[in-house]
């Protein structure tokens, strides 16, 4: 992250730099809050997820030399895919069983997925990211801030999903239902909602926003099967500011945290100390926002 | 036969083989043994933790590299040259006071929260408390702290064997520690806050203290069996102490079952041989993750109670002894 001449002249392009990063948090984060709303799991396999299939991206665009979006809709396939298998093999015969029985399942998934990959691409070395578009700028007007072109599309992929699993929840009869089933599954079945189809619905959404969370931060981080699998701690956190319910929220947080990770850089050397950012974030979020007596429903 | 009687027979049973088999064992294969007894030892902290208490961590080897760094940073070639029997001490304490430490905000979680806890606090430590460059006179940093093994009573435990035997009696010791916690006075507070928090502070037991305490003795345990891992690997090096290995431990534990001590032992054979067997299979060993998985995945689906529990409990049934103890073993989601 570029050396060091004075912290406070590099904030501007930092701020750019940890609103694209925030970005990526928002997708996998708001993939997070609607699996965790409508089935009422916390997938702590969500960041395994995004590196599965961010691995199938690499393999079509890096390896075959394919067009750079062929491997994003091989990516977001992949992702559907996974989150189809998890919900219909290991949630959907658990159904009444507490939430926690599912997390440790997802915990399962996140060994899986890490050793597989492991195995098919090799779990320590580096990686060539998946470029989406090139990485030329331009520059914003009347000052020195260079924007990407790869940081402008990462940004607006960020919103178009926000502003589409809005819509989604709001205006189309899968989002109703999927609002139902969170609220009460009985009731919604009651309605004649196919709470499964549903569920299976929500995990395949969900599964695909990481995805493409997990491909459009292939640029901005040493990409291995390690650590892409960690984002889930920046997804948890970013979702934890959203209460694990509010999606706008989610997004706040997620460009909040992109941010406050991406500050520090411009004024200590390495990445430890953004890393303990997240870290206090996450604590503090946990210790206001989580006190006894918050209630650890479905509330929406 | 008396079902008292059985299990104390079973258990000097199980003594007897474990020291004689690794005495014909070649060094690897004791090393191997010898690496078995410590993970089980770090399953026993969580066992502790999760069969008792009912709150999980995800985030047992960041202890346990806690108490391996301080041996490490103290006793290391590099290091102070101090002797492994005061480093060992401090890095326990040390551990302990990190327990202390998450388990005040932990205090104020439960289940789903806690989880992300720990697991924010693996992460946390590995990417700046374990980072290279963050405290490098604690961990060695890129260049691996190098402890040699300890003397006990005028003789030096470098041989495979006689550290094997050393870490055996240390693991024998913490169960012992464990048991007499889980049926005296402390398992039956334990177990009261595990059913109900709600109940348990009615009958006016101290929660907050119990409850620090439970986190405390359990990361001094992990810490216990980190300084024997440094000493056993003669090595310490961070990576060795990331989450996947909490992660893989918590799964081990869910695998073999919670809270009973035989799961313990077969969890630390398991972590251990069964990446060697799939060695002599020819078999690359990153597939254990992989297994693991699925054994987790699998059971979870098919058989909630623990893998290792289970077959205790339809083996008491088969052979008529210890069947009812092993029906109080309650499921993994009760007690979460």
């Amino acid at each position: 992250m570029g050396i060091l001449a004075s912290g406070w002249s590099l904030l501007p392009s930092f701020t750019v730099i940890g609103l694209v990063l925030g970005g990526t948090y928002a997708l996998a984060a708001m993939g997070l809050v609607l699996i965790y709303r409508v089935s009422g799991v916390l997938n702590f396999a969500h960041g395994a997820v995004a590196m599965f299939s961010t691995f199938i991206a690499y393999q079509v665009a890096v390896r075959w030399h394919l067009p750079s979006v062929v491997g994003l809709l091989a990516a977001i396939a992949a992702g559907m895919v996974i989150g189809y298998i998890v919900e219909r093999l290991t949630m959907r015969p658990l159904t009444g069983r507490p939430a926690l029985t599912k997390v440790v399942i997802t915990i399962g998934w996140l060994l899986i997925l890490q050793a597989g990959a492991g195995l098919i691409w090799g779990a320590t070395s580096y990686h060539e990211p998946v470029h989406l578009v090139s990485r030329s700028g331009f520059r914003l007007i009347g000052t020195q801030v260079v924007i990407g072109y790869d940081q402008l599309t990462t940004l607006i992929v960020a919103l178009v999903f926000a502003v589409a699993t809005a819509l989604l929840l709001k205006r189309t009869i899968l989002g109703t239902s999927m609002r139902a089933v969170a609220d009460d599954p009985d009731t919604g079945k009651l309605w004649g909602i196919s709470v499964n189809r549903v569920t299976a619905a929500s995990w395949m959404a969900g599964s695909a926003m990481a995805a493409v969370a997990g491909v459009l931060i292939t640029p901005l981080i040493n990409f291995n099967t390690y650590s892409l699998t960690l984002i889930v701690i920046d997804a948890f956190t970013a979702a934890l500011i959203g209460r694990l319910t509010s999606l706008p929220w989610t997004f706040v947080g997620a460009m909040f945290l992109g941010i406050a990770e991406t500050y520090p850089r411009a004024f200590f050397n390495g990445a430890g100390v953004s890393s303990l950012v997240a870290f206090i974030l996450m604590l503090a979020t946990l210790a206001f926002l989580f006190r006894p007596g918050f209630s650890r429903g479905r509330t929406v | 036969m008396n079902p008292a009687t059985a299990r104390r027979a079973s258990v000097f049973a199980g003594i007897v083989l474990a020291v004689a088999i690794p005495g014909l064992m070649t060094d690897y294969y004791r090393s191997l043994a010898a690496l078995a007894v410590i993970v089980a030892i770090l399953i026993l902290s969580l066992n502790l933790l999760t069969g008792f208490v009912g709150q999980i961590s995800f985030c047992q080897y960041t202890f346990a590299g806690l108490g391996a760094m301080t041996v490490g940073a103290l006793s290391g070639a590099q290091g102070h040259h101090w002797s492994f029997w005061i480093s060992m001490p401090l890095g326990v304490l040390f551990a302990a006071l990190g327990g202390f430490l998450v388990g005040i905000p932990a205090l104020r979680l439960s289940g789903l929260f806690l989880a992300i806890l720990t697991l924010g606090v693996a992460l946390g430590a590995d990417r700046y408390l374990f980072a290279n460059g963050t405290w490098n006179s604690f961990t060695g940093g890129v260049n691996p702290r190098t402890p040699s093994r300890p003397t006990l009573f005028g003789y030096h435990l470098t041989g495979q064997y006689s550290f094997y035997l050393f870490a055996f009696v240390i693991f024998l010791l913490v169960a012992l520690l464990v048991w007499n916690m889980r049926i005296g006075k402390t398992g039956r507070v334990l177990r009261a806050i595990r059913e109900s928090e709600v109940a348990a502070s009615t009958m006016g037991l101290n929660l907050v203290k119990w409850k620090l305490a439970a986190f405390t003795v359990s990361a001094a345990i992990a810490g216990l069996g980190g300084a024997l891992l440094a000493v056993q690997i003669g090595s310490v090096s961070p990576a060795s102490y990331d989450f996947l290995h909490s992660i893989t431990l918590a799964a081990v534990v869910v695998v073999a079952g919670v809270g009973s001590l035989a799961s313990a032992a077969i969890g630390g054979l398991f972590v251990w041989w069964v990446p060697e067997l799939l060695n002599h299979l020819g078999v690359n060993a990153q597939f254990f993750p992989l297994i693991l998985g699925t054994l987790l995945v699998t059971q979870l689906v098919f058989a909630p109670q623990g893998g290792v529990v289970k077959l205790q409990h339809d083996l008491g049934k088969l052979l008529k002894i210890g069947g009812r103890r092993a029906a109080l073993e309650p499921e993994l989601a009760e007690v979460l």
